[in-house]
């Protein structure tokens, strides 16, 4: 039986024979190299690692630094040099082939290696993430640009890469001038109609997500999956399922990362988790590599392509996944325990058309500051109520940007996600429904970290609703081809959703002016411009819209039973101004940087999950 | 037994013919409601007049019932408001009958029960055919009462938004509704300690105990308590300020829905304490103070009391059938009106909403029969001394209109209005106009054929016309002294004698009935 390093672990008593048997069908299934599965499934830290191989006397040699013969790694594979974590360097001028490898004392991968270069194989050691940075770096172009470029290739109408098109354009010029010609032929009046319009489009938009919102609400106690469920799955029936973790600079919250990983009850052996690093983000790769304790995800660093997008990223990870199912889920998630199994089990009862399950989002610093309480209201009544009530309604359900769990052959055929959208997540969720597939939501919640800092509040908020601008773009470009597609009640619902969504935004602050500047100046030309029947419809659309923006927010409440809330959805019509400046910010980026990622910074708060958990114990503790 | 959705979609349809039929027997006779003919003239006003069309549409008041009018409006401006009090009376049978499926009382008795109350009820028969709101409050009330046990049994959000909805749409059908929301008080506060789930099977009190003497709970109770408030509150009250807002910015005066005989029936139309008691007719008016009116809206419909009897359920539950005894208390703190059939009549409602939802089975089922049958029998008998002993002048009529049942077979007869109208119809014309102001005469603008050949208050130019008549109209319409709307128009007695001797009119008297007098004033 040939030997690896952790064979050599077990006979100097650093590793266990029952450990490495666990390794031995991990890498059968997945197809690793045995010290990979150790490395990235939990059960080896890798400074213990290191310190085994200098003592073996291999110490690391920085491939990252040393001179190499392309033509070798050209003939490689990336799959399998990921896999098995080496990389060919160069022939040392001793007739041998220099290799870098995770595990210097594999005799398998140097059997495999012998074969395949047909000659003799020096293994020498470097650490498994540097290999990994090396393999991506010079093997992964074309990956990278296929998840560029392939959906793109496969379906160009559904790809943000053109964002307006000509008859687009055209269109929007045109009204423009219509309305600039109307406003300058008879001013008074096109104000009035202007102004009429927009105060409608305003109201419906708003009755609707109220409509939906109480339709949701029909649904708040219906548990799709019950505990008793669960409990019931053997765990050797449940597939492999894929995490992508695409993460970029945050090196502070990959210890974090492993204790979520850690809570979730699900087979470690079964769980394909990837870590996706950027390029030239050295920052999280250090971090993995200084963990003190083992590391329950692999690494899969993504070479540099424009755009720089978390879609692109995502993308390139699903070439190495092994899952049947696959979930995103940020750094700093914190998702409910058992949700894959959940996930599991609906998938199981649903019908096939069903391959996305939507996990609802909420915050677990929700009572760190105004924003974070806003922003948890917003969440819960988007999560709580719109879902559901989107799906009951079976119109398009754009989907959340983490904790949505798909079925990885479906995701494939659908062509991935499209990483030219700023919000991928809900321009697949209408693919999903243009492709007669459905959308279902999971009972199971993620908590987040919400924004508790206003400007990276509003970066966040402007690339979202740049996104629904952008997926609102693709998707109009043939009106009727989308009817076809989605029916009208889908194209009712997806235009009032997510093409009225940022409309309403930009709306906003204008209709406000208009009526502040009425009320304060009482000017005489204001007064023409709101003869009695339009300030009647205006003061109408004004004080019931912002009525039920703001009821709609104290019904999510209800189901959290977050009641110290409530209070604070009275300062909803605030909270607004700042999705204006957002939509505004979006606008302007969606003309001038369409595919420009605004990064959101994570880890900004004091609040951790488990003091939070601490303090609901602690709360309840009183009783 | 249960009832099948489509067996009830035809009793109801059923339902709706018998009342149709009644209406046409009792208009034939001559009745007609002014809160009827009230409507009608608003719906006239709002399709075939072009001045002020907003101020019609929106401060006419209560929005709800008109708003419900207008949908019925191509039937007819004077049938409208009937045809809109059957098909909510119709609805709201359908609502109960549907019901009764979730009730475990003998499913067979509640439906009889039910049929004798919407066929043979002369309060529900007034309700459907009398033109009023009173079937839009019933349903309302109805609605509103399904949604919270809907809420107490499933808990979710949405009950208690649609509950919040249709205590909207109440306090829109008729204003004093609004102190419902004091008398929801009791039971939120109930339902807030049984949502946290504190020493759980123990009684009320202990619960408190606990709650208030933990700050947790305490904490958990206030918020929890602040928020049920909040989600059956918020749309009703602020509904009720977007409406005063905008009777602010259009008519200037933020009650104007309230206190404008011109936007609101019940300024002219109720029957005021002073007038009953100048009349000598206020036998129950004796009965409408605090204590005595919730016991003597029960004591009419002692069907309620068989809910009591039959009742099943958590305190809350109790409470909140309550609820509307504890609202006509606080309503009576300050009332000038006489309180008619709506509030009565929702007292057999909220029966209903005890039997469907809030009932066991006591002694066996045969007894549980008779204890409902018996209430209902009762319940009839209430309705008709109601009737007999009202104190409300167009009740009265419609008391002397049903019990001369020989009348209903015999030739029409036209109301006071109609003959007026008639009148008014053969004589003006465009260069012959009349001068009227509809805050008193609405009936009678409801009946004519055409606007064309009127001078109204909601014409720009009615001042004017109003300081020199002669000049511009041919014949006014005066309200004489004894007319019960006298007080609420510039066109009566008094200011007739006042402008004819500043003006010196010329008046001839060319038409009279017992309220009206037209004058040709040229």
């Amino acid at each position: 039986m040939p030997v690896c390093a952790l064979n050599n672990m077990i006979s100097v008593g650093l590793f266990t024979t029952a450990k490495l048997d666990e390794i031995d069908v991990i890498s059968d299934e997945f197809d690793y190299a045995q010290i990979k599965a150790a490395l990235n499934f939990g059960y080896l830290t890798r400074k213990l690692y290191v310190s085994f191989l200098e003592r073996s006397g291999y110490p690391l040699v920085d491939v990252r630094n040393e001179v190499l013969d392309e033509s070798f790694v050209e003939q490689c594979d990336l799959l399998h040099l990921n896999a098995f974590l080496y990389l060919p360097m160069r022939n040392d001028g001793k007739g041998n082939l220099l290799v870098a490898a995770a595990d210097p004392m594999d005799e398998r991968l140097q059997g495999i290696l012998e074969i395949k270069f047909n000659t003799k194989i020096k293994l020498v050691a470097a650490s498994d993430l540097d290999i990994t940075w090396m393999v991506h770096k010079l093997r992964g172009e074309y990956y990278v640009k296929e998840s560029v470029f392939s959906l793109m290739r496969k379906d160009p109408e559904s790809s943000g890469l053109t964002t307006f098109t000509d008859a687009q354009l055209l269109f929007i010029f045109i009204s423009i001038a219509f309305a600039l010609l109307l406003l300058t032929v008879n001013f008074v009046n096109s104000f009035i109609f202007f102004n009429l319009f927009f105060s409608f489009v305003f109201l419906f938009s708003i009755v609707f997500k109220l409509y939906i919102a109480l339709k949701g609400s029909k649904y708040e106690l219906v548990e799709v999956v019950t505990k008793e469920e669960v409990k019931a799955i053997k765990n050797d029936t449940l597939p492999v399922y894929t995490i992508l973790l695409p993460v970029y600079k945050e090196d502070k919250l990959i210890r974090k990362l492993i204790w979520n990983l850690r809570s979730l009850d699900y087979p470690r052996g079964k769980l394909d988790v990837k870590l996706l690093i950027e390029e030239d983000d050295d920052k999280t790769l250090n971090a993995v590599r200084n963990l003190d304790f083992p590391a329950n995800f692999e690494t899969i660093v993504v070479p540099f392509h424009m755009p720089k997008t978390k879609p692109k990223a995502c993308n390139y990870g699903l070439f190495f996944c092994k899952g049947i199912y696959l979930t995103i889920y940020d750094a700093e998630d914190v998702p409910d325990s058992d949700q894959l199994k959940k996930v599991v089990s609906l998938f199981r009862k649903l019908p096939k058309d069903y391959v996305v399950l939507q996990g609802a989002l909420n915050y677990f610093n929700k009572n760190e500051n105004l924003l974070t309480r806003m922003f948890t209201l917003e969440y819960s009544y988007w999560f709580d109520y719109m879902l559901p009530g989107l799906q009951s309604l079976d119109v398009p359900i754009p989907l959340g940007g983490t904790s949505n769990h798909f079925k990885l052959e479906k995701l494939r055929e659908l062509g991935g996600w499209d990483p030219f959208n700023v919000t991928e997540d809900a321009d697949l969720g209408v693919r999903v429904f243009e492709k007669r597939y459905k959308v279902g939501v999971v009972n199971s919640t993620t908590l987040e970290e919400a924004n508790n800092e206003p400007f990276n509040w509003i970066r966040q908020r402007s690339r979202w609703i740049k996104g629904y601008m952008q997926t609102s773009l693709v998707h109009m470009r043939n009106p009727i081809k989308l009817v076809n597609k989605i029916g009208w009640r889908g194209f009712f619902g997806f235009n009032f959703f997510v093409g009225f969504t940022p409309i309403t935004f930009l709306l906003y602050p204008i209709l406000l002016g208009f009526y502040i500047i009425y009320l304060v100046f009482d000017l005489q030309t204001v007064r023409i411009l709101f003869p009695d029947w339009v300030l009647y419809i205006s003061i109408f659309n004004f004080v019931a819209g912002n009525t039920l923006m703001i009821y709609v927010n104290m019904l999510a409440v209800f189901k959290r039973r977050f009641y110290e809330l409530i209070l604070f959805a009275l300062v909803n019509p605030f909270y607004w101004l700042m999705h204006s400046i957002a939509a505004y910010k979006g606008l302007w980026q969606l003309i001038y940087k369409p595919f420009y990622w605004e990064k959101t910074n994570h880890g900004l708060t004091k609040m951790s999950h488990s003091a939070s958990a601490a303090a609901a114990n602690a709360s309840a503790n009183e009783v | 037994m249960k009832f099948r959705t489509q067996q009830l979609r035809v009793m109801s349809l059923l339902l709706v013919i018998y009342y149709v039929v009644l209406a046409w027997l009792f208009n034939r006779t001559g009745f007609e409601h002014s809160e009827r003919l009230f409507y009608a003239e608003k719906l006239k006003l709002l399709f075939e007049y072009n001045e002020n069309t907003l101020l019609t549409l929106g401060t006419t008041f209560p929005t709800t019932s008109f708003l419900i009018n207008v949908i019925f409006a191509p039937f007819g401006y004077l049938f409208a408001p009937v045809a809109s009090s059957i098909v909510l009376m119709s609805f709201l049978f359908f609502f109960l009958a549907k019901d009764i499926n979730n009730s475990v009382l003998p499913h067979r008795t509640l439906m009889i029960s039910l049929l004798v109350l919407f066929l043979l009820h002369p309060q529900f028969i007034f309700a459907a055919t009398s033109g009023r709101n009173i079937a839009a409050i019933m349903l309302f009330t109805y609605l509103l009462f399904r949604s919270l046990f809907f809420y107490y049994k499933n808990q979710t959000t949405y009950y208690l938004s649609l509950a919040s909805l249709y205590l909207g749409a109440l306090i829109f059908s008729e204003i004093k509704f609004l102190w419902m929301i004091l008398g929801f008080l009791p039971f939120v506060v109930l339902v807030s300690i049984e949502g946290i789930k504190t020493a759980k099977g123990e009684p009320v009190v202990f619960q408190y105990y606990q709650a208030l003497n933990n700050r947790s709970l305490r904490r958990k109770l206030v918020n929890r308590t602040v928020s049920l408030y909040f989600i059956l509150y918020l749309l009703p009250l602020a509904a009720v300020f977007l409406f005063r807002v905008l009777n602010q910015s259009h008519a200037g005066d933020a009650t104007y829905f309230l206190s404008s005989q011109y936007s609101n029936w019940r300024v002219t139309g109720v029957s005021t304490i002073t007038n009953i008691l100048e009349k000598g007719s206020g036998d129950n008016l004796s009965k409408q103070t605090q204590i005595i009116f919730p016991l003597f809206t029960i004591f009419l419909a002692p069907i309620f009391l068989s809910a009591m009897v039959l009742f099943k359920g958590k305190l809350y539950e109790l409470l909140t059938i309550f609820t509307p005894l504890i609202f006509t208390s606080i309503v009576l703190i300050d009332i000038q009106y006489y309180l008619t059939t709506e509030y009565f009549v929702i007292i057999p409602v909220l029966a209903f909403v005890g039997f469907n939802f809030a009932s066991a089975i006591k002694l066996n089922r045969f007894m549980s029969s008779i204890i409902i049958l018996v209430g209902v029998g009762l319940t009839f008998l209430g309705g008709i001394y109601y009737f007999k002993e009202t104190s409300d002048f167009e009740e009265q009529k419609f008391t002397k209109m049903i019990t001369g049942t020989s009348n209903w077979f015999g030739v029409k007869k036209d109301s006071e209005e109609k003959v007026l109208a008639d009148y008014i119809a053969s004589v003006k014309s465009a260069t012959r106009p009349v001068l009227i102001d509809d805050a008193a005469a609405y009936g009678v603008v409801a009946h004519l054929p055409t606007l064309e050949g009127l001078v109204m208050p909601l014409q720009k130019n009615f001042i004017t016309v109003i300081e020199n008549p002669q000049l511009s109209v041919e014949y006014i319409l005066i309200a004489k002294r004894h007319n019960l709307k006298h007080n609420f128009t510039a066109m009566n007695a008094y200011n007739m004698l006042v402008m004819k001797d500043r003006l010196n009119l010329r008046s001839n008297r060319v038409f009279e009935t017992e309220n009206w007098i037209v004058y040709s004033i040229r």
